[in-house]
This record gives C-alpha cells, structure tokens and sequence, in this order.
C-alpha cells in the first residue's frame, strides 16, 4: 500500500517543487525531505481529515514555507551562471541561480561541447541517477573506469563552462 | 574525497541535471526515495511504535499521579496561607467584575476624566448611538448608559503582590490545556521548584481540579493592571462590533493601527498546538500582518483605495457585502532615512530566561545593528530587581562595542518595569536631537511585577514624552506569562507601535526587510472617519478595531490620539454592509486626517465609493480582497464573534488554499495555509472533549 501510494505521490511532489523553483536537485532534496517528514509521522495520519494525499501536500506545503523562510533570511543573489564559474569548485551555487532559465541553456551549451563519451557518463550520472556500476555495465568498461570517466568529465564541463563565461558576459 | 572536489561534483551534479527533463524526477531517484523509506517504516516498525506509547503512557500516569499528589499539598497550602486575603479577593471580585465591565469599555486609559457611553459598539456620547446588541460574550454584557472615570483611582486598586502570587499558583483555571501549561509555569515560579513535564500530562489532571473560570495562571508573580478584571488579565476582550444602522449612525471613526502583534501571537499558540484564547485575537491585526500590495503613493503622503464585493459569511447573513479600505503610506527609501537616535529598554528580568526570551532579544538586536548606518545612534537602558543605565548612546561607527555589550546581556531577578523605563526616557531626553528620530524600545515579555505596576503610571511618563517627540515601539518576546495588554497599550499611548516577535524570522521582517517603515513615521494621529450614505447603506459592521474606536465628532479634535503609520505601511480596514435594495450612488465618504510628521501640519483628504464600483460577485474581486477577506473570517472564527455563526473553517482552508497559489512568493500567505489548517484540527479536538464554553464564571462566585 505504502509503496503504490510513493510511487503515486513522489512524482506529483516532485513536480509541485519544480514548479515553484526549477531546479531538480532541490526538487530532489525537498521530496525526500517531504517522504521522510511522513514516514516518520506517520502516526500523526488521521483518515478523518482529509485523504492521505492532502496530508502529505500539506507536509510539502510546510516545506516550501521552511525553503521560504530560509531564503529569505540569505542575501539575495546578484548575477548569472557566469559570474559564479569561478568559484564553481569552492563554493555551492546558489539555488536561486540554479534557478534562472538562462542557466540551464547555458548548461545545454556547455554539455554539448563535450565528447561524446563524457556526456554521455555525465546524464547517466546525474539525469538518470544510475550507479556507477550500472553505466559501467551500459558503456561495458569497470566501475573504476567509470568513476575516472566521470572526473574527467567534471573537469572537462568545468572548463567549458569557464570557456563559455566570458564570452557570455560580453555578449 | 577532498571537500574541493566535493563542491565541484556537487555543482556539476546540480548543472547537469537541468540540463534533464524538467517535470519528472528520474525512475532511479523514485526508487532510491520509496525503497529507503519503505525501510525506515520498517524499522520504526508499529510494533515498536505501540510498545513506546505503552511506556509513555504508564510513565504518564505516575507523572499524573505525582502531579496530583503535590497540587494537593500545595493547594491545602495555598489556601492555609492566603485564607484572610483569600476572603478579600472573593469580595473584591464582585467589584473587580463590575470595574472590568467598565475597563472594557474603555478604548483608552487617559487621565482625564472622560465620558464615555457603553454599549457594544461604543460610538462614544452619541446620544443615538449603537443599537444594544448583547454581546454573546460573557465577560462584556455591559449595554446601559455608564458614566465611566477612566481615572484609575475610581477602579479597585491592584491586590497586594504577595499573597497574590501565591494565589496565582492555584491551578483553578479550566481554560484548555494552554491554561494548564501556563498554570504550571505560574506553579513554577510561585514555588521555585516544579520542574517541568510535558503538557500533555497536566491535561488530565484537569479533571480533579476543575474549577471555576477565572484566575490568572500565566503571570509568575505579577500583579494585575489596575482595574482589570482578573481573568482578562493578559489578553483584554475588547468585544465585537455590532452592526450598525446608518439611520443611527451613518458615521463611523475609527484610529489606524499597523500593529500586527496579535497575529505573531497567535501563531505562536497554534504551533505550540493550543487554540489562543478569543480576547487574543484583534482581526485589524491580523489583516494587517499580510501585504496587499497596494502602490504607494508618489507625491501625496497617503492614497486610500476601497474594493467592495458581495460576500457571504457563514450561512447566517445574506445579501451582504464586504468593503475593503487601504491607507498606504508612501515610501521612503533607506538612503533618505531620518538618521535615528534609539533607546533599548531590555527586560533582563528571570522571566527572560525562560524559553531564551533574552536570546531572541539579542539575537534581534544584532540584527538591527548591522542594519543602521553610522549616524544612528543606540543607547541601553535595562531592568532586574532594579533598572540601570547599561550603555551610553553611541553612534554605530562603534559597532563592535555596541554588540559587546548586548552580548553580555544577563537575565536575573525580579522585574522593575517602571524604573527601567524611566531611566530609557531620561537616556532618551538626554540624547534627544531634533529632526531625528527619537525612539524608545522597550524589549520584554510584559510581566512587570515591582513597583507600583499598574500600567496607569508607566502610561502617564510615556504619554508625556511622546508629545515631546519621543516615541515608543514595543516589542514583546515569549509566551506564558506574557502580558499582552500592557504591551499594546503602552505601544499605543508612545505613539509609536506593539510588535510581537516569536521567531528570528519574525524580527527578521521587522529588522531586516522593514527597518525603515518600523523607524520612521510619516503621519501622526491618523483617524479615518467613513460616512455611509443611509440611502443606500443600510447597516454596516467594522471587522476589528474594537479598541480604536473614535468618537465621531473628536475626528477633527487634533489633540485625540490617532495612530501612527511609518514609512511604507499600510492600513486595511474591512466593513460588512448591508445595502437597500436597488439603489445607486455614494456607498460612503472616507475622510482621511493625519498631521505631517514633522512639521504636525494637518491634512484631511476624502474619497468617494459609489454602487457602480462595486465588483459583481466575490469570485470576481481581485485577490488581494479575498485574501483580507480569508484572513478576517479565520480571525473571527478564532475569535468566536457572533458574526462567524455558521462559518466554517473547511471553506476559509479552501480558499487560502487557492489563494496560496496565487501569491506563490508570499511566505506568509502559505504559512497561513498551514496555520488555518492547524486550527482545524484543534478545533476538532477540542469539540470532542466536555465544553467547557458553557461555564458561567459566575460559579466562582458561588459559595
């Protein structure tokens, strides 16, 4: 039962985070945030009022309000993917700018001047969210290989991004 | 991994993935998330669930046993001790009674004799006024013509302080379990040994104990304000407005208030998982928590805007509608800020230990600091056992000096309000310059318990020094033995305002995001009167204000108090009217009358609302009038007004639902989901067990 109701549930959270900041890996974070947040207290489920799907949206609700709140106490965030790239490797972006639709575009660029190859590792990382050893087992090379494809490919987006900043700026 | 090389994977991971599709989460991320939550409900399995609640339960019931064992003790105490001032209290309830029926009709404490005609609507010494609607309150039945003294000496004086905190230690009250909670923290104090226990326990040693309605719990040693009734003692009811026939009384006057305090405090009960007691809630508050984003004006110093649409509250009333009025202020920006010289006044009393009022305290305070430039200047006055001067005003080039000494900040001993605050205003008249804002604020939890500590006094010096320029803002910390009354009036009558701040996100709004709206002051005295046309106005109702009430014709007294409005703030007001069939025309005038904050030059200006203006049904309205509309019917169904008969929380829930989608970036709209939601559910747990609503507080009175 519990798992029809995940299955179900996780992704229309999934989308009601997105669409309020569109931005995956916080989407991810604050659904597993949200199943914990319920699984925990479960006890707390009363059927009298409302349908298990009320109660754990209201459970999400609750979480953007803490997102909200969190935010709002954080400076605001001046400037685009670009001017961050510098500072890619040292610091976490912030969310906000994760969340400007130029940023993915840009991103788009950047992952389409790489090889094949290291594309490739890069979305079945962290689009499809595979294990290692599961690509190793797609690209037919060991998961040591694997994990060295993928710090190769890091630094390769890396590069490009930075490559890509400037002229982004002037532009 | 090298945490360098962590960020950096972290960073891609988060890039990449927007490069994916952007509304479905991957099948492996739904897999990972299901299976390991499917593990943890397997190993916080129900079993070990029940067996949990089976110990909690047993430890319960020893816990409520000793409980009752040593209220017992205690009580047979409480009563040996206080046996003779017990028998004085008992006859001098009858007359606190009565005085409390005039204190509520009072709108302000002023010293001047004044007179004032009762009645619910409290449409002072018009001699047609207020229809005598009785009020479904107990506690405010007054509806004859009263000649009241507002002169504390005519109302009973203020019990003794000892035997009084003795006696607040009797658990005697039956109000729900925040009563019982709170009637544990006063336990505490009066006896210096209580450690507490979960709420939850005292819940049902209620039972036992039950006694009549009426006896403060909350306050930890304090006497009562003059003239209060003993019950009303931390949250005033200040009643609900009747509806009012125009044929009566087609004016109506009120003062504006930008306090939002009684809100944080009811969002502070309901997430400590208790109902607030009604007279707590003040709907004008409550609307004027959220932002309606009216456009503020460019040149003149306020714009009024009205929205009116049909509107259905509850089942009981039909064919009414709703009339929204906001007052916006215009803005100012940081830059142009009035340079500001503030005086802190910070209860560093024992009771601001608890729930660590005084780390909120300085926590807000630094905040503030980092906000304020190099030409504002701060000074520290505290009070304990006595009040003191902390720190002498300093301009913040010496910021890091100014922060030393909130930092060493202690709380310890009883609390001297009174000489605190008169130290602050002496520190401020020292440092009063002109052209700057001069500003008192006064930080604590209200409980003011030495010295003569009828708020009567403390009025009386901050009255005085308004006039001369220095205002006051309150703000009040923690819960229990908070006294809310005493804040708010102090607030109103230093012409400054009442904040209340539960979390460092509140303060943050008032700090941070506000600072100049909470510092300067644009208008001074504002009073807006409405003048309903009887053709076409039938009755009207004014949601909240109850305690701001005008008389109509000291609308164009410039001495009588208004209210004060900072840059950038706003006012909204909500009418209920009931119109005559078919007709057209002005719905109502609204005079607007402030002085200048600077130069006290008086301004009036009126604005027009005609039937044409009207939307043509509710759903048509723009949201921002849903949403005041949303806000004050949750606020007067928290609050039991008459007029909430018949509404239900499912619908208010729904459509703060609808409207949090519509103000997607407002916080606060979407917390008030959560809040309205939360009250439902207590409301049903509550309806469930015994109503104690019935209960006269007449049966104290009993022998």
């Amino acid at each position: 039962m519990w798992r029809e109701f995940l299955n179900r549930e996780i992704p229309q959270l999934y989308g009601m985070f997105m669409r309020r900041w569109p931005n995956p890996s916080l989407a991810e974070e604050l659904v597993q945030k949200t199943i914990f947040d319920a699984v925990r207290g479960c006890d707390s489920y009363e059927p009298t009022k409302g349908s298990p799907e009320e109660w754990i949206f209201g459970i999400a609700r609750n979480n953007i309000r803490l997102e909200m709140r969190k935010r709002a106490s954080r400076p605001s965030v001046d400037g685009d993917i670009s001017s961050y790239v510098e500072t890619i490797d040292s610091e976490p972006l912030p969310d906000e700018v994760l969340e400007q639709k130029e940023t993915a575009a840009f991103v788009k660029a950047a992952l389409a001047g790489l090889a094949s190859k290291e594309q490739n590792v890069l979305r079945a990382k962290y689009i499809e969210d595979l294990s290692a050893r599961d690509i190793g087992r797609r690209l037919g090379i060991t998961e040591k290989a694997v994990h060295s494809l993928l710090y190769r490919a890091r630094i390769s987006l890396r590069r490009e991004l930075e490559r890509m900043a400037p002229a982004d700026k002037k532009g | 991994m090298k945490p360098k090389e962590d960020n950096l994977e972290k960073n891609i991971s988060r890039l990449v993935k927007l490069a994916g599709d952007a509304d479905k989460p991957s099948g492996a991320f739904v897999d990972s998330v299901r299976e390991d939550a499917l593990d943890e409900l397997k190993t916080s399995g129900a079993g070990a669930k029940r067996e949990k609640r089976e110990k909690s339960a047993k430890s319960k019931w020893v816990k409520i046993f000793a409980y009752a064992a040593s209220i017992l003790i205690v009580c047979g105490l409480v009563i040996e001790l206080t046996m003779p001032s017990l028998q004085r209290v008992r006859e001098r309830m009858g007359k606190a009674r009565l005085s409390a029926k005039i204190a509520n009709l009072e709108s302000y404490v002023s010293s001047k004799p004044v007179t004032v005609v009762a009645g619910p609507s409290d449409k002072s010494s018009l001699p047609k006024s207020g229809r005598s609607i009785s009020n479904f309150n107990g506690n405010h039945a007054a509806s004859d013509r009263v000649i009241v003294r507002a002169d504390s000496s005519d109302t009973s004086p203020p019990p003794p302080a000892k035997p009084e905190a003795r006696f607040v230690g009797t658990p005697r009250s039956t109000r729900k379990p925040i009563a019982l909670k709170e009637a544990k923290k006063g336990y505490e104090v009066a006896l210096g040994t209580r450690k507490s226990g979960e709420a939850g326990s005292l819940i049902r040693y209620r039972k036992p104990e039950r006694g009549p309605r009426g006896y403060p719990m909350a306050h930890g040693g304090t006497t009562p304000p003059n003239g209060e009734d003993v019950d009303a003692m931390f949250f005033k009811n200040y009643g609900v407005n009747p509806f009012v026939d125009t044929e009566d009384d087609h004016l109506s006057t009120f003062a504006t208030d930008v306090d939002t305090g009684s809100y944080t405090v009811v969002r502070r009960y309901l997430h400590d998982g208790h109902l607030p007691p009604e007279k707590a809630v003040r709907v004008e508050e409550f609307v004027n928590y959220f932002n309606y984003r009216y456009a503020a004006p460019q040149e003149d110093t306020f714009t009024v805007y009205a929205e009116a649409a049909p509107w259905r509250f509850g089942t009981g009333r039909k064919n009414s509608y709703l009339l929204r009025l906001g007052l916006k202020g215009k803005q100012v920006s940081e830059e142009s800020r009035k340079p500001a010289i503030l005086t802190f006044v910070i209860d560093v009393s024992g009771s601001m230990k608890r729930e660590n009022r005084l780390g909120l305290v300085k926590r807000s305070l630094r905040m503030l600091v980092e906000k304020l430039r190099g030409e504002d200047r701060i000074g520290i006055a505290v009070y304990g056992s006595r009040g003191r001067k902390e720190m002498d005003h300093r301009g913040l080039y010496e910021k890091a000096e100014i922060l030393a000494v909130i930092e060493s900040l202690q709380a310890s001993g009883s609390t001297y309000a009174e000489e605190g605050i008169r130290i602050g205003y002496e520190m401020a008249e020292n440092a009063y310059r002109r052209g700057h804002i001069n500003r008192v604020i006064l930080c604590s939890d209200g409980v003011a318990n030495v010295g003569r500590t009828g708020a009567d006094d403390i009025l009386e010096i901050i009255k005085k020094k308004a006039e001369k320029g220095i205002t006051l803002s309150v703000i009040g910390f923690g819960m229990g033995n908070y006294n809310d009354v005493l804040l708010e009036r102090l607030g109103d009558k230093g012409n400054g305002h009442y904040i209340y701040i539960d979390t460092i996100a509140e303060a943050r709004r008032v700090f941070e995001d506000n600072l100049t709206g909470t510092l300067q002051v644009i208008g001074r005295d504002v009073k807006i009167q409405v003048d309903f046309n009887p053709d076409v106005v039938r009755s009207y109702r004014l949601i909240g204000y109850e305690n701001r009430d005008v008389p109509d014709e000291k609308f164009r007294d410039d001495k009588y108090d208004g209210g004060e409005i900072g840059a950038g703030h706003s006012v909204t007001a909500l009418y209920e009217l009931k119109l005559w069939p078919d007709k057209e025309g002005t719905v109502a005038t609204t005079y607007v009358r402030y002085k200048h904050a600077d130069t006290r030059a008086v301004t009036e200006f009126k604005s027009r609302i005609a039937v044409g203006d009207f939307d043509k049904n509710f759903d048509g309205s723009s949201s921002e009038f849903k949403l005041a509309a949303t806000v004050a019917e949750f606020a007067e169904i928290l609050r039991k007004s008459y007029w909430a008969k018949g509404a239900t929380l499912d619908r208010v829930l729904e459509r703060a639902q609808q409207l949090s989608r519509e103000f997607e970036d407002d916080a606060d709209v979407i917390e008030l989901v959560d809040l309205i939601s939360k009250t439902e559910k207590l409301m049903k747990k509550t309806a469930v067990e015994p109503d104690e609503a019935g209960e006269s507080e007449d049966e104290f009175l009993r022998p």
